[in-house]
């Protein structure tokens, strides 16, 4: 354990921020996770707390883009024409990190762009990789993604949508790997996101700070006894950390296997017409959400508290929400329909 | 990158209309390419992608948002200037589209020069390039597909034009359906080869019957009875000028062809028209149409006619659909003769009215010329150079001066057929001053919409405040697309009050309008001070911000601090005319005896004026400012 990270298990409260942050890890494919919130709600502790809590995984080595080995569809192209020349890729574990994208970066910097040196030392065009292809398979951490500048927005979006950036500017054509975990966090009152970013995240949390006056203290007293001693603070949660990685891991590996009935399935695209949201993209999620929750409880089939609960954090930023209407989602609709399925 | 496997075309559910459009324009290139509009999550690019398992002769090269236009259109190839000195042509995007599919997704976002110089192109069927040096011309023929979500913005009449067909997207509404989409989805993520195989057989079958049709184009004759109900159809769909009935033809030639016949029916040509009229239709009694300069948008009239089965008779298009517009009954304009005279006694009452949400199509669209001024600032209305080192780099200049922000590719370009011939030093290559290239950078400038609002009680009379709520609705709503700043000034009694301040939450203006109470006497002056006040103290924080007041009242003015209330409402108007601020007045007065007072505000202010009634007869109104310009 790196000394500097606060522990995952040691923040108190805001589960449903790290539950959907747990369900990330384990299933990458669920599109990442909206935070929104007042400021000091442990966002930023969270994201970092989690990507370290993981093991290292398996990357080539001198690879940019860190592809995985064992994944030969997400390879980058050096690393595929490698593989078709039968050369073996040299691996090393690297940790999951936190790639951040700072709120003025400019549009070259996130997909990347020319190298300057290399086109002047040998007069050849070189795609020097931005902040996308850092991410790759990383977590990629957007804080306050609502006063990002639009057109950095869009490409964003087209990466995450694709798990690719491709990059066609300043005499450079190029294209790689770009899966990440996308994090971002708002705060509703600097300002709106746009609908069609909005339904790119998987799932979304509010987060509040607590109002119980204990629960206040033990925040703080936590908090003192970290900066006090890290390490010491560290090796108290240390059991906890490893149980929690470790039922992450055997989430990972069960996720596969986990099945869903018709009848859960139905319940799902119920629930979208119900709701009315736009596109299909909502009962993926649910049903994605869904496996990964029972997965991570260890299971192989889907309940409907599985659903339930994925419905809670995959519909709330997905209802139909024209510019001035409030996009609330009814929750006393989708207990209703869960206590009579149609 | 590109070995993926792709989600098989066979494989997606329902979007019938979607698969048979794509399927036409890949067999015949000369449908004219295809949009697809629709809400997220819809299917839409997975279809797009999938298509290149139809025909495995073609690649689907996509363009991505972030291409800038040496990138598109090809320019000097840097590495042979640099090793040899010569001034060879690199080709771009548009030359690896060549004969194959040029995809785009999220057309709607493309910056403008490239998409127009794209469909210009395409449209020429070539290439030609004149920059840096380089003097190029190639031929283009190449199949152009576009998907957009027209929440996010539109495109112009113009930009629609030029594509042969147009389909909008729609999501499966039964469950069952629904959930056989979630079970493919599943099953391709949980295993993508194995998914893809089970296609295979299908997909096979799909590629042997374009090969089959695109050979049986040649054979199908078009007799002159086909063509006349061609030009029919445009006729009646008023579309403007004569693509549209070629395209009609050859999407109709197509049909036969992938139905395996080889002559026309007429139900080719019905179905054709489906996909080829909807985004061409104009509405008979248009709205006088805006300066030529100015491109318009039409975000409500471009979809297509939802029920195609019970087109049976030649004129198929229906009129536009708009969802609300096809339920309710645009409202009757105010009937005045049958009501008795305004009551101004309203006023010391107060209440509120509700929005009108079917507010009749009066679509405000403000129209803003681009300026040259460098600002700085983040939206998607209006383009604007920007001095920041943000902004897409759209192309690079000779520096206008000192050198700021070096378009480093561009300079590399210049300097690169000299290398072999100039004395280096020290360095690795030998750049001159001449051959400095300066970066030109563009971004979308929100703009900032000052709604001043009578809520005096002459407004509440008869549901009046109800259709201004619905007018800043929309405009609101449009406002909200392009990024745009909203602030929100009310008069009423004796004073205004600045409910908003400016913000980009375009719901707390929602908000701020729905509790807006009406009563009261009508202090317009103090409402147009307060206004002007909140405009200066915008241009002292920031001098590029670029206000637009929208002022909304019935012109009633009858409560001033001092004074006749007219002439001092006049007078304010004066000053915010001076400041050149650009403005509109939307006239509310629809009694018998008009005392035109909005006019004269209007013209005091310099402002763009209209009448809330024209409002809701016209289904779109532009606003055009050139105030801008100067």
């Amino acid at each position: 354990m790196r000394t500097g990270v606060y522990p995952f298990t040691a923040i108190v409260g805001q589960e449903d921020m790290k539950l959907a942050l747990i369900l990330n890890v384990i299933n990458p494919g669920l599109g990442g996770v909206l935070i929104k919130g007042e400021k000091g709600t442990a966002k930023s502790t969270a994201v970092r707390a989690i990507a370290d809590l993981l093991p290292a995984m398996d990357a080539v080595r001198d690879c940019p883009f860190r592809c995985d080995p064992a994944e030969a569809h997400h390879l980058c192209e050096r690393c595929a024409e490698r593989v078709s020349a039968q050369e073996p890729l040299p691996t090393q574990s690297v940790k999951m990190k936190v790639i951040e994208l700072p709120v003025s970066a400019t549009e070259d910097r996130v997909v990347g762009t020319l190298d300057i040196e290399h086109a002047i030392q040998f007069g050849e065009k070189k795609f020097e990789p931005g902040i996308l292809a850092q991410a790759n398979r990383n977590i990629l951490y957007v804080d306050e993604i609502n006063l990002l500048d639009d057109h950095v927005v869009d490409v964003l979006l087209d990466a995450a949508a694709m798990g690719v950036n491709t990059v066609e500017r300043e005499g450079v054509s190029y294209s790689h790997p770009a899966r990440f975990v996308l994090v971002g966090t708002m705060n509703p009152e600097e300002g709106d996101i746009r609908p069609q970013l909005l339904d790119r995240f998987g799932l979304s949390v509010t987060v509040t700070g607590e109002h119980a006056a204990d629960r206040r203290v033990e925040v703080i007293k936590r908090r003192l006894a970290y900066e006090e001693d890290s390490d010491v603070f560290a090796e108290t949660y240390k059991t906890e950390q490893t149980e929690l990685g470790q039922s992450i891991l055997r989430a990972r590996k069960l996720l596969p296997k986990v099945q869903v009935d018709d009848a859960l399935l139905m319940l799902v695209a119920n629930l979208s017409i119900q709701l009315d949201v736009d596109g299909h993209r909502a009962d993926i999620t649910v049903i994605k959400a869904a496996l990964t929750l029972a997965a991570f409880a260890g299971r192989e089939q889907i309940l409907p508290e599985d659903v339930k609960k994925a419905a809670r954090l995959a519909l709330p930023h997905r209802m139909r929400r024209r510019p001035f209407e409030e996009g609330v989602l009814d929750w006393s609709a989708v207990e209703a329909m869960f206590a009579d399925p149609a | 990158m590109g070995r993926r496997l792709l989600f098989p075309f066979a494989a997606v559910v329902g979007q019938a209309d979607v698969k048979e459009a794509l399927l036409i324009a890949l067999v015949n290139p000369k449908t004219g390419g295809l949009l697809v509009a629709g809400e997220k999550g819809s299917a839409k690019s997975v279809l797009v992608r999938a298509l290149a398992q139809v025909d495995p002769a073609k690649k689907i090269v996509e363009l991505p948002l972030n291409a800038t236009e040496d990138q598109v259109f090809g320019a000097i190839d840097l590495e042979q200037a640099m090793t040899c000195g010569r001034k060879v042509f690199s080709p771009g995007l548009l030359a690896h589209a060549h004969e194959q599919v040029l995809y785009v997704d999220e057309i709607n976002l493309l910056r403008r020069e490239v998409l127009t110089g794209i469909l210009e192109a395409v449209d020429r069927g070539v290439n030609a390039v004149e920059r840096e040096g380089i003097s190029h011309r190639h031929e283009v023929r190449l199949t152009l597909i576009g998907t957009m979500n027209p929440e996010e913005g539109t495109l112009t009449p113009a930009i629609l034009d030029r594509f042969g067909m147009f389909v909008a997207v729609q999501r499966e509404m039964d469950v069952k359906v629904r959930a056989d989409i979630l079970r493919r989805v599943l099953a391709y993520e949980q295993d993508a080869v194995g998914f893809v195989a089970q296609y295979h057989d299908e997909t096979e079958q799909l590629v042997q019957r374009c090969r089959e049709a695109h050979q049986r184009l040649g054979r199908i004759e078009i007799d002159p009875a086909m063509m006349q109900l061609a030009a029919q159809y445009c006729t009646q769909a008023n579309s403007a000028g004569h693509r549209a009935e070629l395209y009609l033809l050859e999407v109709a030639r197509t049909i036969a062809a992938l139905a395996e016949r080889e002559y026309l029916l007429p139900a080719d040509m019905e179905r054709a028209a489906y996909f080829v009229l909807p985004h061409r239709m104009r509405q008979e009694d248009a709205p006088p149409p805006p300066p030529p300069e100015a491109p318009s948008e039409q975000p409500e009239d471009q979809e297509p006619p939802q029920d195609q089965d019970s087109a049976q008779d030649p004129p198929p298009p229906p009129p536009p659909t708009d969802d609300q517009q096809a339920a309710d009954p645009p409202p009757d304009k105010p009937d005045e003769a049958d009501e008795p005279p305004p009551p101004n006694n309203g006023e010391g009452q107060e209440r509120t009215a509700d929005i009108d949400r079917n507010f009749s199509g009066a679509k405000l669209q403000v129209t803003l010329p681009q300026d040259r001024q460098a600002r700085q600032g983040s939206g998607k209305r209006s383009l604007t150079r920007t001095d920041l080192k943000q902004g897409r780099y759209v192309r690079a200049i000779l520096p206008p001066g000192t050198l700021t922000d070096l378009a480093f590719d561009a300079t590399l370009r210049a300097a690169a057929p000299y290398q072999s011939s100039r004395p280096k030093g020290r360095c690795a290559i030998a750049i001159h001053k001449a051959d400095l290239r300066q970066k030109v950078r563009e971004k979308r400038i929100g703009n900032i919409f000052l709604f001043v609002v009578d809520a005096s009680g002459s407004m509440g009379a008869r549901e009046r405040m109800k259709m201004v709520k619905g007018a800043i609705f929309t405009m609101l709503q449009d406002v909200y697309q392009k990024r745009d700043q909203v602030g929100l000034i009310a008069f009423r009694r004796k004073t205004a009050e600045v409910l908003l301040p400016v913000t980009r939450s375009v719901d707390l203006a929602q908000k701020c309008l729905a509790t807006l109470p009406t009563g009261g006497k009508t202090p317009l002056a103090e409402g147009l001070d307060s206004a002007l006040m909140l405009l200066r103290n915008l241009r002292k924080k920031d001098k590029n911000s670029r206000p637009i007041l929208v002022l909304i009242t019935d012109g009633r003015a009858n409560s001033s601090d001092g004074g006749d209330p007219i002439a001092a409402a006049l007078s304010a108007a004066e000053k915010i005319g001076r400041t050149g601020i650009p403005s509109v007045v939307i006239d509310t007065e629809s009694d018998f005896i008009s005392l035109a007072v909005a006019r004269q505000v209007a013209r005091s202010m310099g402002s763009t004026y209209y009448q809330l009634q024209e409002l809701s007869e016209a289904a779109v109104v532009h606003i055009v400012q050139n105030a801008l310009s100067s």
